[in-house]
Order: structure tokens, then sequence, then C-alpha cells
């Protein structure tokens, strides 16, 4: 069944995926390497003045690894953190998508008004993550009205300080990403669903077979190659989650660092001083830990068929 | 199906004939303004140059639109040359990652292209001025420096003293005081007997506890009293060896906000917070703001505010230590092609007397001309209605003369920030103080590789 | 036995019924977070910046026109403008994406050649690396060569889409059999035709998602843009949205920002409502085919 006829077409593979690898050597190739050549390299700016290239071989990452003052190694502080706020925020986001994603195909169910609901989910996508980070911090901000809520109900006498606990600033990140990302998931996994041939639900349904049957047996296996592709993607834009935490904790991960992300450290190695090499061995060992995570999720989840 | 993909072919063959359209529209756009110059529609064939021999497209680097505003309104540009704004807002350091990029490929850049002046704050102004980035502007023919206010000469010099730039306002920063609060608390609300009862630090913190009594707080933010701390400092951020160095006056700062904090007689907020600025409604219980003239002019809105505001209930006087805060320098860029429009454009902003007074009494601002703000400061009919009809130039005048600069360094911007972030945490209780100096020492090591720290 | 019958029946409705209502209670609790989101730059939007400084409250603040005026005739930026070049490099950069995305995927899916797996492995490979840093390497080089202010560097690059290959290559494999594959080949007929006519529409669900999901990312980029269009007649939404934030103190306004927010949302919805029902009629196109 997978061998091709007889007949050749080999050659329309290379034709096909041609331009995807014509333009990455052309846009994206050149400054990958790059990133990765700088990291075994000291290479910033003090000011104006340029400082390096100059080779320090596994330095940089030495530098990474090695324990600050209080004994902390602070990229693996930092990882905790990036794995802690995304497991926080992509478990709720698939599951809800994927029940959404069965309530809204279901022709049981036939849920109405459908398109709003859909529309209004998405929502939250289409602000500039910045903006809605900045709705947010008022809301939550010490003379916002969550605050003034929580005064006026009795709760507390004095404004409770979102900003200065761990748990909450985390919980309110996760909420925000959840919030932003959910609907966009729904999307993707109803477009899965729908791609399904319906004939089968049909034969499934004449068979007797109730809804969680169906689910697990026809639908969830045919569905699970866009359920790998949802929860990859999720993590790699987990693992390189950076706009929400960045605006909302004005880029200081607080408290005492604890929502700050992979990419908000990289980011403070990037930002004014230019560090080319420090920020290339950040994103290496990100690249690393994404790559191994997706090997294993990929692995894990491909294994049945 | 059909219909989507000849939905998409729609989208797509508008989209194309868009670019199309665009691609040979924004050249014309750019020639358009030009169009007094009859060879800039074939910028290739011909060289640039304008009747001096000099460019004919004059670039400025700016992160907003205020500087350009002025510049359209009060200066002629010579026949023949095209100015061009090139505006990157300063979101995220997007304006110093483009300025940086265009300064450092400026050799290489063709005539056209190459900035010819470029806007910076105090900040950062020493990352600039301390580089082979700027020129000397005594060589282009910037010489007269009598009416400018020494800081702000200071601050456009490098280290052996070579001037590359000037500033076209002067931006002394005063003690803001709700005047029903200061004669609840002090008694008076006359800015020079409130001045006499805060000039210094000891009879500052010593009125907080006063204050606290009756039920106000002393300031609003606990970075509120940085910057008079700050811009006195006796030592740079690092000595000669790159070791970070806390200034006393910084270890002060320190000192204060402790008791503040620990005294409640301020909040936790930062200085832009809107817990802080919810303190500028007339119910607000807090004595002492700190700015200049565009802090009161301009984000004070919430005092101005018609209905919980309180307009005129406000006065300013020097404070315990004279400072300035903020301020645009327009810096020369080297291997800039119109080094005569340059000179002509900073000396225009500096030292032409109507163009200085047109800027005090059309935009107010506070202007870089000591004699032009003299004239509005003896003006006995010159008053600020925010602040009771209190005259502000005459006050900000007397001020400029104590304020220095001295001790500043190009790691400034973000020690200053790095700090009060850090400490920020150990205010609001997230932190001990020490993990609160950790934190800003691993935050310095990220910045600055070369600064050795504790 | 009919009677057990209809009441198993009658127990099921029940339950179905059941599972309807909480389905609703959650679809609107769901939506009323959502919509919050909306409300608050909706209020914010009529609130001056007086108001906005004092923090945000529930209530309009009445400025919504003010906002609108102050927001459309400032000087400093051109909204028309701004939307056409945003909706450009946007429209654009989908298209390329989307359709480059679904060629690539096709090219692996439905063709063995020897380098078949080396290269869908490459592309998984290149999809975990981070892009921050490459974007910092990529702006330098874009000021080396002179292509600041130029839309192609930010267009043509999304010809490759690691994320939304990936995507397309998954969907394939769940809808795309090798055995549909070869039944719409006509041995001998160009293989290019065969993709444009016969696979592409059978995507169409597919290509309506990541058509969305890439305009919105677009759309809403600011990194990259802000640094590459620097002359005013080129910027894009989100860099104007910037700028107006970086005003100076006598101009700057938080309530033409959330107006701008907010004006700017609105063709990214007519888009997204647009392309939505496509995923929807994706339904009924499977059908026929099955």
């Amino acid at each position: 069944m997978k061998k091709g006829k007889g007949i050749s077409y080999a050659k329309w593979g290379y034709i096909f995926i041609a331009p995807f690898f014509i333009a990455y050597a052309v846009f994206t190739l050149f400054p990958q390497l790059l990133t990765i050549y700088n990291s075994f390299f000291e290479n910033y700016r003090e000011g104006l003045k340029q400082v390096g290239p100059n080779f320090v071989g596994l330095g940089n990452y030495v530098k990474l690894f090695t324990p600050d003052k209080s004994g902390t190694i602070n990229i693996l502080k930092y990882t905790g953190n990036t794995l802690a706020l995304w497991i926080g925020g992509a478990i709720p986001q698939i599951v809800i998508a994927l029940l959404l994603a069965i309530f809204f195909t279901s022709y049981r169910l036939n849920i109405k008004g459908q398109q709003f609901f859909k529309t209004v989910i998405y929502m939250p996508n289409l602000i500039m993550a910045s903006a809605f980070s900045m709705l947010f911090f008022t809301l939550f901000s010490n003379v916002g009205p969550v605050n003034q809520l929580i005064q006026a109900w009795g709760w507390s006498d004095v404004p409770i300080d979102f900003f200065a606990y761990k748990g909450t600033v985390r919980g309110l990140i996760c909420i925000m990403n959840f919030l932003m990302w959910f609907g966009n998931t729904t999307i993707l996994l109803m477009a899965g669903i729908m791609g399904i041939d319906q004939s089968l639900f049909e034969a499934a349904n004449l068979d007797g077979a109730s809804s969680v049957q169906v689910f697990f047996r026809v639908t969830l296996p045919l569905l699970m190659p866009i359920l790998v592709y949802t929860v990859i993607t999720a993590m790699i834009g987990g693992l390189q989650m950076f706009d929400v935490p960045q605006v909302l904790t004005n880029g200081k991960g607080m408290p005492d660092r604890t929502s700050m992300t992979l990419i908000m450290y990289l980011n403070n190695y990037l930002g004014g001083s230019k560090n080319y090499g420090m920020s290339g061995a950040i994103s290496v060992i990100i690249f690393i830990i994404t790559g191994i995570l997706s090997m294993f999720v990929y692995r894990s989840l491909t294994k049945k068929d | 199906m059909k219909k989507f993909i000849a939905l998409l072919m729609a989208v797509l063959m508008v989209a194309s004939l868009a670019a199309c359209g665009s691609s040979s529209s924004a050249p014309a756009a750019t020639a358009a303004p030009a169009a007094a110059a009859p060879a800039a529609a074939e910028p290739a064939a011909e060289p640039a140059a304008a009747d001096n021999g000099e460019g004919k497209v004059f670039n400025i680097y700016a992160w907003n639109e205020e500087f350009k505003g002025f510049f359209e309104k009060y200066y002629t540009v010579p026949d023949g040359v095209t100015v061009n704004w090139i505006i990157v807002p300063s979101d995220n350091g997007a304006y110093q990652d483009a300025l940086d990029e265009a300064l450092l490929n400026q050799d290489a850049a063709a005539a056209d292209d190459k900035v010819d002046m470029f806007l910076a704050e105090a900040d950062y102004i020493l990352k600039y001025v301390d580089s082979d980035a700027t020129q000397d502007i005594t060589a282009l023919g910037v010489t007269d420096f009598s009416n400018a206010y020494t800081y702000t000469v200071g601050a456009a010099s490098d280290a052996n003293g070579v001037v590359k730039g000037v500033s076209f306002q002067c931006c002394p920063s005063a003690l803001i005081y709700r005047r029903s609060i200061a004669k609840d608390v002090l008694g008076t609300d006359d800015p020079a007997e409130v001045q006499a009862l805060l000039d210094s630090w000891d009879k500052f913190n010593a009125v907080a506890a006063d204050a606290k009594a009756k039920g106000y707080y002393m300031t609003a933010s606990f970075a509120e009293t940085y910057r008079p701390f700050s811009n006195n400092c006796t030592t740079p951020w690092v000595d000669e060896d790159n070791n970070l160095q806390i200034d006393p006056e910084i270890q002060a700062w320190i000192d204060q906000t402790d008791e503040f904090i620990a005294n409640g007689y301020t909040l936790t907020a930062g200085v832009w917070d809107d817990e802080k600025n919810v303190q500028m409604f007339a119910d607000g219980k807090t004595m002492c703001f700190f700015g200049p003239a565009w802090y009161f002019n301009f984000c004070m809105g919430n005092a101005m505010d018609p209905d919980k505001g309180c307009s005129g209930d406000w006065a300013i006087c020097e404070g315990p230590a004279a400072h300035f805060w903020g301020g645009t320098w327009l810096l020369a860029p080297a291997g800039s092609d119109n080094p005569t429009m340059l000179a002509d454009v900073m000396n225009t902003f500096i030292n032409d007397e109507d163009v200085c007074t047109a800027l005090v009494a059309n935009e107010a601002q506070f202007s870089n001309n000591q004699a032009v703000n003299a004239k509005f400061a003896a003006d006995p009919s010159y008053g600020s209605e925010f602040l009771g009809g209190q005259n502000d130039v005459a006050v900000f005048s007397e001020m400029t003369d104590n304020i220095k600069w001295e001790n500043h360094t190009i790691y400034d911007q973000l020690l200053n920030e790095g700090l009060q972030n850090a400490l920020q945490e150990y205010y609001r209780g997230s932190v001990d103080k020490e993990t609160a100096m950790q934190n800003f020492y691993l935050y310095v090591n990220e910045k600055y590789p070369t600064i050795v720290t504790p | 036995m009919t009677k057990s019958n209809s009441a198993d029946s009658r127990k099921a409705r029940a339950q179905l019924t059941a599972l309807r209502v909480v389905v609703y209670i959650v679809l609107i609790f769901l939506s009323i977070l959502c919509l919050f989101s909306f409300y608050m730059l909706i209020i914010n939007a009529t609130r001056s910046n007086g108001q906005l400084q004092a923090g945000f409250t529930l209530v309009p603040g009445g400025h919504m026109l003010e906002n609108l005026k102050n927001a459309w005739t400032d000087s400093s930026i051109n909204i028309p403008r701004g939307l056409l070049n945003s909706f450009l490099v946007a429209s654009l950069t989908a298209i390329l994406t989307t359709y480059f995305s679904a060629l690539t995927a096709y090219g692996i899916h439905a063709y063995d050649f020897k380098l078949k797996k080396a290269a869908f492995t490459f592309i998984m490979a290149i999809m975990v690396i981070p892009s921050q840093v490459s974007a910092a390497g990529f702006v330098q080089i874009c000021y080396k060569f002179g292509l600041t202010n130029n839309y192609l560097v930010l267009i043509l690059p999304g010809i490759a889409a690691p994320i939304v290959f990936f995507y397309m290559k998954q969907y394939m494999e769940s809808v795309l059999p090798m055995e549909i594959v070869e039944a719409a080949r006509v041995d001998g007929s160009n293989e290019f035709r065969t993709f444009n006519t016969i696979i592409l529409p059978m995507l169409k669900p597919a290509l309506a998602v990541q058509l969305i999901f890439s305009f919105v990312q677009s759309w809403n980029n600011y990194f990259l843009p802000s640094l590459l269009l620097t002359k005013a007649e080129m910027k894009t939404v989100p860099i104007m949205i910037a700028q107006l934030r970086s005003a100076d103190y006598s101009k700057f306004d938080m309530g033409k920002v959330y107006m701008f927010i907010l004006l700017a949302i609105l063709p990214v919805m007519v888009v997204y409502i647009i392309l939505s029902k496509s995923i929807i009629k994706g339904a009924t196109a499977g059908a026929v085919k099955g």
C-alpha cells in the first residue's frame, strides 16, 4: 500500500519541498548557525563598544551551570519555572479544548450558537499579548477592581499584593496563557475532527456504540496525529514562553525570579548588552531540552501505531 | 471548494497588486516632500549634494515626535535639503537597538542614509557621548554655551570634556507638595517657608513622622526620592577596577526607604504605578511628589481631573536635594554628511532667543537658555494655574545652579533600574534584603559581564 | 422489552439533556471570561488618560469619541495606512506560509524519495530552535545588507514555517491516507496540478485554520518589524501602537492607545469570522468525499 505505483514520483517530492528549504537556507539558517557558533564565544557590547568575539570553548555553558552565591544553579531554576508555568496553563488548555472540540462537533449534542461561542473563545488570541498583560496588570494591581471588590466584600482590609507572591503571579500567568490559547487549540482540534471521515461515525452509531466508545475507539485514534501536534507545539511554545510573563512582571520575573522563564533569562542577556555568547548558549540549552521532551512526547504518543 | 480557491486567488491578487502599488508608491512618497530638490527623483544617477556641497538628506533618529514638532515649527530647513525622521518607539529597547545598528553601520551607509543627528535621554546619553560614534560639536561651530545650563553641557561631554551635543530643554526637578496637606502638617503652604522646613533629608525624614501622625503619607512610592539622592552621588557605580560600589547617597536612599516603609510613611508602589497615581486625587493622602515641569504639567492628570482632582492645591520648592529628571539631548554622530546644518540646528535651539522664548511661552518648556528663562522668571504676570499661580520658571531658575552632572557611567540606566526593582521585592515583603541584593548582583552580572559584584 | 427500551431511551435523553446543560454552562462561563478581557479593552478605550492613570474600573469613561478622534488624527501615525500595511504583510505572509507548508508536507507525505526521512527529521529539529536569538542575528544581517524598510524580508521567511508544516503533515496523516492520494493521481498528469486542484480542497479546514493563525501572528508581530521598518509610511499597526505608547509626555494618552488596540482587532476578527466558516464547511466536503 505504501509503495508507489511503479512510476517514480521521487522527483516531485524534491520539487515540492524545495521552496521550504531554499527559504530556510536564505533567511533562517545563517542566523541559527550563528547562534550556535556564538555560544562558544565571548561576544557582547558594553555601551557601543564591542567585546570579542573571543573563543571560550564551553566557557559560557560552564558559567550557566555554575551555582551562584546562594548555591542556586540559575538556569535550572528558570527551567523549572518555565515547566511549571507551561504545565499549569497547557494541561487545562488541552483538556478543555479537546472537550470543547468534541462538544462542538457532536451531532447528538447539537450545540446551538456555535459560531458565537467559537468566535468568542478565540477572541483573546486576537489581542496582542502585551496589551492583554497590561489589562491584567491593572485588573490585579493594588488599587485595581479585584482588590476593590475584595475590600468591599470584607475579605481583606488591606489590598492583596498579587505581584508579591509566587503562587499568585504564576497563577495569573497560567490563567492568561490558558485564556489566550484554549480557543486556538479548540479550533485546531475541531478542524482535526472535522477532517475525519463522517461515515466512520455513522457506522459506529449504527453499531450501537455509546458516545464514550465512539470517542475512544474512533475519534481519539484518528485525531492522534493532530493531538500529538497540539501537545508538541504547546510544549515548544511553552518552553519559549515570553510575552505574558515579561510584560506582566515588567521583565523582572518577580517575586525572587520565580516567574522568570528561560527566554526572559535569555532576553536579560540580549537586551542592552547584546550578549550573543551567553544568549546563544541559553538557546542551545533550550533547543536541547525542547528536543528531548518533544522526542519523548512524540515517541510515547505514537507508539501504539 | 472552488469558491474557496477563488477567494484565495482573489485575496492573493489583491494583495500582490497592493504589493506592487506599495513598492512603487513607497519611493514616490519619500520623493514627494523632496520635490523642491529636482535631483531627488533620481538619487542613483546624481551624487547627493546640496548647494554647499553637503548631503541632500538630513536623517534624524528619535523615539517620539516631541522634538520633531518643535523642529518643524521653529527651524527653517536650508533649500535643497530634505529632513528625514526615523522614529523608532522606545518599547522593548527598540530605539537604542535600531540606532546602534545604524551608528555601527555609519561608515558603510550611503551618504543619504547616514545618521545626521540623533536624540538621547540623560539615562543613557553617556553610552553615545563616551564613544567614537559621536563627534566634537565645537569643531562644527557650536561653541557658545554661555546661556546653556552647566549640567546640560556636562551631560553631553565625554571623559575628556569634548562636547558632543546640546539639550534643547532643561529639566530641574522640584518637590511638588499639596498645599492643603502642607498647611495641616507644617502650618504653612508658602513655598519659601515650606522649603525652609524641608531643605535637608534630616528635616524631610522628621516631617515624614509628623505627616504620618496626622494620617498622611510623606511620599507615594518607595522610589520617589531615588533621583534626588542618585543625582548627587559622590562616586560612580564602579571604581577603577570595575568593582560595583554602592555610593553613600544610594545607601542613604536605601536607609531612608527602609525607615519609610517600616513606619508606613510611603507605599510600595513604583514611580509610575496606579497605586501612586490615585494619591494625586483630591482625596489622596500624600504630601510630597518629586518631578520637573513636564511631570506636573502632563503626568499629574489625576490632580487635574475636574471631578476628583485638586488643581491649584499644589506648589513647588527645591526640596532637600537639587536634581533633574529627564530631558532630551541632540547629539552629533560622527560621519554626518551635513555638518553645517547639524551645527545650525544645535545653535538655534540653545542660542536663538526667539526660538527659546517660543519654547517657554508656547510649549510649556523650561528652555536651555538662561537669559530667556530669566525674562519669564522676572515677569510677575507669569504663573501656573495648577500651582495656584506660582511662577514655576522662577523656582526652576534658582534651582539649576545646584544641579550636578558628576560620577555618571554608561551603566547608570540599567543599574538604577535594577537596584530599584530588586529592592521593591524586599519592600513588598517577597524576599529578605540579602536576597534582594543578591538578585540585583545577578542582574548586574547578566547585563555587564565586566562589572565585579560583591 | 419495548417498555424497558423506552425507559432506556428516556434515560438516555435525560442524560443528554443534563450533559447539554453542563456544556452550555461551561461554554457560557468560558465566554464570559473571554469577553471580559474585551470588555476591559472597550472600557479603557472610553476613558481619558487621567482616568486611566487612576487604575481600572468597570464603568465606561465617556471619552470614546474623543479617543477615536485623537487616535485617528494623531500626526505621528496614519491609522488607515498602518492597517493597510499590516493587512498586506499579514495576508501575504499567511498565504505563503499556509500554501508552502501544505506543499512541503504533501511532498513528504505523498512521495517516496531518498532524503524523505532526513528532510522530515531536519524540519522537526529546526522547529524546536527558539526564534529569539536568530531574530537578533537576522536584524544585524538586514542592516548589513541594507534590507531595512523592505517587506520582503518580513514576508518571504514565512515560506519556511516548520510548525505549520508539522500541522499540515499531521493533518494529512489523519485525513489523507495514501489510497486517496493514489486515487486522486492520474498517471502521467502533472503532480503539481493534482496538488492544487484535488489535494488542496481536501485540506480546506486545515488551510483555513493555519491562514487564520498565521495571519493573526503576523498582524500582532512587533519585535522584528519594529527594528526593520523605520519609514513612517511603511510602519505596521503594532509599531504605531508602540509609538503612541512612547509618545512624549505632552501627547501621551493611554486612551488613544487602547482605542487603537481595539481598532486593530476589528480587521482580524473579520478575517477570522470569514475563514472560520470554511472550517465548518470542510466537514461537508469530507462527508461528500466519504
